[in-house]
C-alpha cells in the first residue's frame, strides 16, 4: 500500500468538509443529521488510516467503538424528529425560531 | 495497484458525497450516502481493516441509514421542493467557513512530518482484532451496550404517541 | 493706640449694619433708627476727634489680609488731610440723610432691611476713602456697588426698579472689570497694591504702561460716577428711595470715581494723553448731562442728570490738573445736591407723590421754609456768587483756562456753556416751583416732614465757598493750604476777575431768559427736540442697539444652532443611531437553527485559525 498517511488524512478532511456543508446548508432536520453522519465517518477514516501507520489495533478499534455511539446519537437524534414532525407539523430547521431576538 | 483503488475508492466517496448532499429528495440522498459508505467499506479493508469493513456494512449502512430510511418514510410522503424560499447568497458564509477549515487543514497537515509516512502494509484479522478489543477495551464495549440501551429507551419515549392521560406527558 | 482707633471709622457703621441686619427685627424701631444714624454720627465724631492726625498723614494696619508669595495685601487705612477731609464729608453728610431718612421712611415696614444696607453702604464708602491699599479699596468699590443695586431697588416688587437695580449694578460692574485690569496691570509692574507705593514708584514706570493704565482706572471710574459712556444707570436710579439718591447719587458714590483718580493723582498725572481723557470726558458729560437737565419733568430725574453734570466738572478738574479744584467743587456740590434732593423728597412727600414738576407748584405759599431750602440749594448749583458753587465752579474753569492749549481752552468754554446751561434748569426748576401747576395734581397733600437735617447742608451750600476763595480774588485759600495738592498752573489774576465775571453775567442772562419764558406762554408742547434731550440724547437707545440687541441676538442664534443641536439634535440623532445599531445587531439572533449553527462553526474554524497560525509562525 504505497499511500502516504497525508493523503487519507485528506481525504477524511474533504469529507468532513463536504459534511460540514451539508449541515450548514441544509434546511431539511433529517438532511442536516445526514451531514453529521458524513463528519463521524470522515472520523473514522482518519482512525482507520493512523492505524494501518502504526500498525497497531487501537485506531480500529476506536473506529469500531465509534459505530454504536453513532447508532445512538442516530436513535435519539431520529426519536426527536418524529417528535418534532408531530407537534410543529414541519422539519423545516428555520422554522422552529423560537429564540428569536 | 492497491494506491490505484485507493484514490479510485477515494474519488467515489467524495462523489457520491457531494451528491448525497445536492439531492433536495432525502430518499435519494440516502441512498448516495450508503453509495459512499460502500465506498468507505472498502477503503477499510483497502487499509487492513476487514473486520471494520464488514461491520460499516452491516452496521452503518445497513442499520443505521435504514433508520434514516424509515423515518424519512414514516415522516414525509411528499418531499417535495421544500427550499424554494431560500435565499441567493446563503452558501457563501459555509464555503467560507469551509474553505477555512480546508486551508487550516492543509496548512497542519503540510507542515506534518509525518505525512509522507507510507502505509506499508498492514493486516488486522478478526481473531487479532477480537484479542485486543475484549483484551484492552472490554470496559469500553460494556459502555458502549449501556449507551445503546439508554439511546433505546430514551428514542422510545421520545417518540412516543401521548394519546390519553396528559399528566405523565412530560 | 490712637492711630488704631482709625479703624472704627469704617468698622462702626459695618457693625451697625450687621446688627441690624441680624437682629434688627428683635429691636424696636426707635432703637434700630438711633442705632444706624448713631454709628454715623460717631463716626463722623471720631473723625473730628482725631483731625489732627491727619496733618502729617496716619496709616494704621489692622492685620494682613492675603499673604501669598509677592501679594502682601495689609489691610491698611491712611488718614492723609485728603482722606480726613473726604471722610468728614462722608461722614458728616451720612449723618444727617440718615436722620432724613429716619422720619422720611417713618410709614415704611421693613426698615431692618433699609437701614443695614443703608450703613453698610456707608461702611464701604468709608472703606473706600481710607483705605491704603488698591485691592481693599476694591472691595469696597464692590460693595458699594452692591449697596446701590439693592438700595435702587429696594422697592423691589415693583419691576421697573428691579430693573433699575440692576441696570446700575450692571454697568458699573462693567466698568469695574476696566478697573480690576488696571489693578492687576498695577500689580505686575509695581509688585504691590499699596496706593502709597505705586504713587512713589509712578515716576520709575515706562510712560506707555502708564497712560494705559491711567486710561484703564479712569474708564472705572466713569462707571461709578456715572460718566459718559456709563452714565445711563443714573437717571434711572432715582427709583430708589429719596435718601438713598441724596447720600449715594449726589454725595459719595459718584464722587468716588474723583476720589480714585485724586487718590492716584500721581499715578495719573505722569501721563499728559490720560489728563486730557479726563478732562474730555468730564467736559462732555457735563455739557451732556446739562443739555438733558433742562428739558426733564420729573424733579428726580432732573436733580440726577444734574449730578451727572457736576461730576463731570469734577473730571474735568482732575484733567485740568488741580485736585483741589476738583475736591473743592466734591465738597460743594455734596452739600447743595444732597440739600436739593432731600428737599426734592420732601417736596414729593408734601404733593402726596408727585414727581412731575408740571404738576407741583406753588412751594412758597404751601411749605416756605422747604422752599428757601431749595432755593438755597439750586443758587448754589447755579453758580450764584458768592454761594459755594460759584467758587468751585469757577475754580475749575479756571484751572482749565490757565493751561493756554487750544485744547483746553477749548474745554474750558464748553464748560462755560455747561455752566450757562445749568444756571438755566436751576433756575428753571425753582420758577416751575414758584409757579401754579401747569397740570392737574393728580395726588392730595400730606404733611410736611422734618426739615432740620437740611438747614445745616443749606447754610454749607451757601457759605462753604469761603473756604477756598482764591488768592486772585482777595481770599485766603483754605483748602488749597490744607490739601497741598496739586493745583495746576496758577490763573492769572485778570482770568480769574474775568472768568468771575463772566460766570456771574451768564447767571444773569440766564435768569432773565428763564423769568421771559414764564412769561410768555408755557412751554408744553413736547417736540421732538425736547424728546431727544429729554431721554439723554438717546444714550439708552444707543446702548441697547450698540450692546444690547447684538448680545441677544447672539445668544438666541447660539441657542438655536450650536445649543439646540448639541442638546437635543445630536443626542436625539445619537441615540436613533445606537438602537438602530442594536436593532440591526438582533438579526443575529434570528432564532434559525441554521444561523446558531453558523455561528458555532464560526468560533471554531477561529479557533482552527488561531491553532495553525500558532503551529506555523
Amino acid at each position: 500500500m504505497m499511500v502516504p498517511l497525508g493523503h487519507v488524512v485528506t481525504l477524511a478532511g474533504l469529507l468532513f468538509t463536504a459534511g460540514l456543508l451539508g449541515v450548514l446548508l441544509r434546511r431539511n432536520l433529517i438532511m442536516i443529521l445526514i451531514g453529521v453522519e458524513i463528519m463521524l465517518n470522515a472520523a473514522g477514516i482518519v482512525l482507520v488510516g493512523a492505524s494501518a501507520y502504526w500498525r497497531h489495533p487501537a485506531g480500529q478499534l476506536f473506529a469500531l467503538l465509534l459505530m454504536p455511539v453513532a447508532a445512538a446519537e442516530v436513535t435519539v437524534a431520529l426519536a426527536l424528529v418524529i417528535y418534532l414532525k408531530r407537534s410543529r407539523g414541519t422539519l423545516d430547521v428555520n422554522r422552529f425560531d423560537g429564540m428569536k431576538g | 495497484m492497491t494506491a490505484l483503488l485507493f484514490y479510485i475508492l477515494s474519488a467515489l466517496a467524495l462523489l457520491t458525497t457531494l451528491l448525497c448532499l445536492t439531492r433536495p429528495n432525502p430518499v435519494h440522498a440516502l441512498l448516495y450516502l450508503m453509495q459512499a459508505l460502500f465506498a468507505v467499506a472498502l477503503l477499510y479493508y483497502l487499509l487492513g481493516a476487514p473486520l471494520l469493513a464488514a461491520w460499516q456494512v452491516i452496521l452503518y449502512a445497513g442499520a443505521i441509514m435504514v433508520l434514516f430510511l424509515f423515518v424519512i418514510m414514516l415522516l414525509e410522503p411528499a418531499s417535495a421542493a421544500k427550499n424554494a424560499a431560500a435565499k441567493r447568497f446563503r452558501w457563501i458564509p459555509p464555503a467560507m467557513i469551509g474553505s477555512l477549515l480546508l486551508a487550516c487543514g492543509g496548512i497542519l497537515v503540510g507542515m506534518d512530518p509525518l505525512k509522507s509516512g507510507e502505509i506499508a502494509g498492514f493486516w488486522l484479522s478478526p481473531r487479532g482484532f477480537g484479542q485486543a478489543l475484549f483484551e484492552h477495551f472490554g470496559l469500553a464495549v460494556e459502555i458502549v451496550s449501556l449507551i445503546l440501551l439508554f439511546a433505546a429507551v430514551g428514542a422510545f419515549h421520545l417518540a412516543r404517541r401521548h394519546s390519553a392521560n396528559r399528566e405523565d406527558a412530560s | 493706640m490712637m492711630v488704631e482707633l482709625l479703624f472704627l471709622i469704617p468698622l462702626l457703621p459695618l457693625a451697625s449694619a450687621l446688627f441690624i441686619m441680624v437682629a434688627g427685627d428683635a429691636v424696636p424701631r426707635r432703637v434700630l433708627t438711633t442705632m444706624a444714624a448713631g454709628a454715623v454720627g460717631i463716626a463722623a465724631a471720631l473723625t473730628i476727634w482725631m483731625w489732627p492726625l491727619a496733618a502729617d498723614g496716619a496709616r494704621a494696619t489692622l492685620y494682613t489680609w492675603i499673604e501669598s508669595g509677592p501679594l502682601q495685601i495689609p489691610v491698611q487705612i491712611l488718614f492723609s488731610r485728603l482722606s480726613a477731609t473726604m471722610t468728614l464729608m462722608v461722614t458728616g453728610v451720612s449723618f444727617l440723610i440718615h436722620v432724613y431718612a429716619v422720619s422720611y421712611l417713618h410709614q415704611e415696614r421693613d426698615l431692618r432691611r433699609f437701614f443695614s444696607l443703608f450703613n453698610l453702604f456707608v461702611g464701604a464708602m468709608l472703606v473706600i476713602v481710607l483705605a491704603d491699599n488698591l485691592l481693599l479699596l476694591f472691595l469696597g468699590w464692590e460693595g458699594v456697588g452692591f449697596c446701590s443695586y439693592a438700595l435702587i431697588g429696594y422697592w423691589y416688587r415693583n419691576p421697573e426698579f428691579a430693573d433699575a437695580g440692576r441696570k446700575a449694578f450692571l454697568t458699573t460692574r462693567a466698568a469695574d472689570v476696566l478697573f480690576g485690569i488696571a489693578l492687576l496691570w498695577l500689580f505686575q509692574l509695581t509688585g504691590s497694591l499699596s496706593i502709597t507705593a505705586i504713587n512713589q514708584q509712578a515716576v520709575m514706570l515706562p510712560s506707555g504702561s502708564v497712560t494705559a493704565v491711567a486710561l484703564l482706572l479712569a474708564a472705572g471710574a466713569c462707571g461709578k460716577s456715572a460718566q459718559l459712556p456709563f452714565s445711563s444707570w443714573l437717571p434711572d436710579a432715582m427709583a430708589g428711595p429719596t435718601p438713598v439718591s441724596a447720600l449715594i447719587h449726589a454725595a459719595t458714590m459718584v464722587t468716588a470715581g474723583v476720589y480714585l483718580l485724586c487718590r492716584l493723582f500721581p499715578l495719573i498725572s505722569l501721563s499728559p494723553t490720560a489728563l486730557a481723557a479726563i478732562g474730555l470726558t468730564g467736559a462732555a458729560t457735563a455739557f451732556y448731562a446739562a443739555a438733558s437737565a433742562l428739558v426733564q419733568r420729573d424733579i428726580k430725574r432732573l436733580l440726577a442728570y444734574s449730578t451727572i453734570s457736576q461730576v463731570g466738572y469734577m473730571f474735568l478738574a482732575v484733567g485740568a490738573g488741580t485736585v483741589t479744584g476738583a475736591m473743592f467743587h466734591l465738597l460743594t456740590h455734596a452739600f447743595f445736591k444732597s440739600l436739593m434732593f432731600m428737599a426734592a423728597g420732601l417736596v414729593i412727600h408734601l404733593a402726596g407723590g408727585e414727581q412731575d414738576l408740571y404738576r407741583l407748584g406753588q412751594l412758597p405759599k404751601r411749605a416756605p421754609v422747604l422752599f428757601w431750602l431749595m432755593l438755597a440749594g439750586a443758587v448754589a448749583l447755579a453758580g450764584v456768587p458768592p454761594s459755594s458753587g460759584f467758587f468751585s465752579k469757577d475754580a475749575i474753569l479756571a484751572a482749565c483756562f490757565a493751561r493756554a492749549t487750544p485744547y483746553w481752552t477749548g474745554l474750558g468754554g464748553l464748560g462755560l456753556l455747561a455752566a450757562f446751561l445749568t444756571a438755566l434748569y436751576a433756575l428753571r426748576l425753582v420758577y416751575l416751583l414758584i409757579a401754579a401747576p401747569m397740570d392737574l395734581p393728580s395726588h392730595g397733600q400730606a404733611p410736611l416732614g422734618k426739615t432740620w437735617p437740611l438747614l445745616p447742608l443749606s447754610l454749607l451750600a451757601l457759605t462753604a465757598g469761603l473756604l477756598n476763595v482764591p488768592h486772585t480774588l482777595g481770599g485766603t485759600a483754605l483748602l488749597d493750604q490744607w490739601l497741598s495738592a496739586p493745583t495746576g498752573i496758577a490763573p492769572a489774576r485778570r482770568m480769574e476777575w474775568g472768568l468771575a465775571v463772566a460766570t456771574c453775567l451768564l447767571v444773569m442772562a440766564a435768569w432773565q431768559l428763564i423769568r421771559n419764558w414764564r412769561r410768555s406762554a408755557p412751554v408744553f408742547t413736547v417736540g421732538g427736540c425736547t424728546r431727544f434731550f429729554a431721554s439723554g440724547w438717546r444714550l439708552d437707545k444707543m446702548i441697547r442697539a450698540v450692546l444690547t440687541v447684538p448680545f441677544r441676538n447672539t445668544g438666541r442664534w447660539l441657542q438655536r444652532c450650536p445649543e439646540k443641536w448639541l442638546t437635543l439634535v445630536l443626542p436625539g440623532r445619537l441615540g436613533r443611531w445606537s438602537q438602530n445599531a442594536g436593532q440591526a445587531f438582533r438579526h443575529v439572533t434570528s432564532g434559525h437553527v441554521s444561523d446558531y449553527l453558523s455561528a458555532m462553526l464560526w468560533g471554531t474554524a477561529w479557533l482552527l485559525i488561531m491553532l495553525t497560525a500558532l503551529l506555523a509562525l
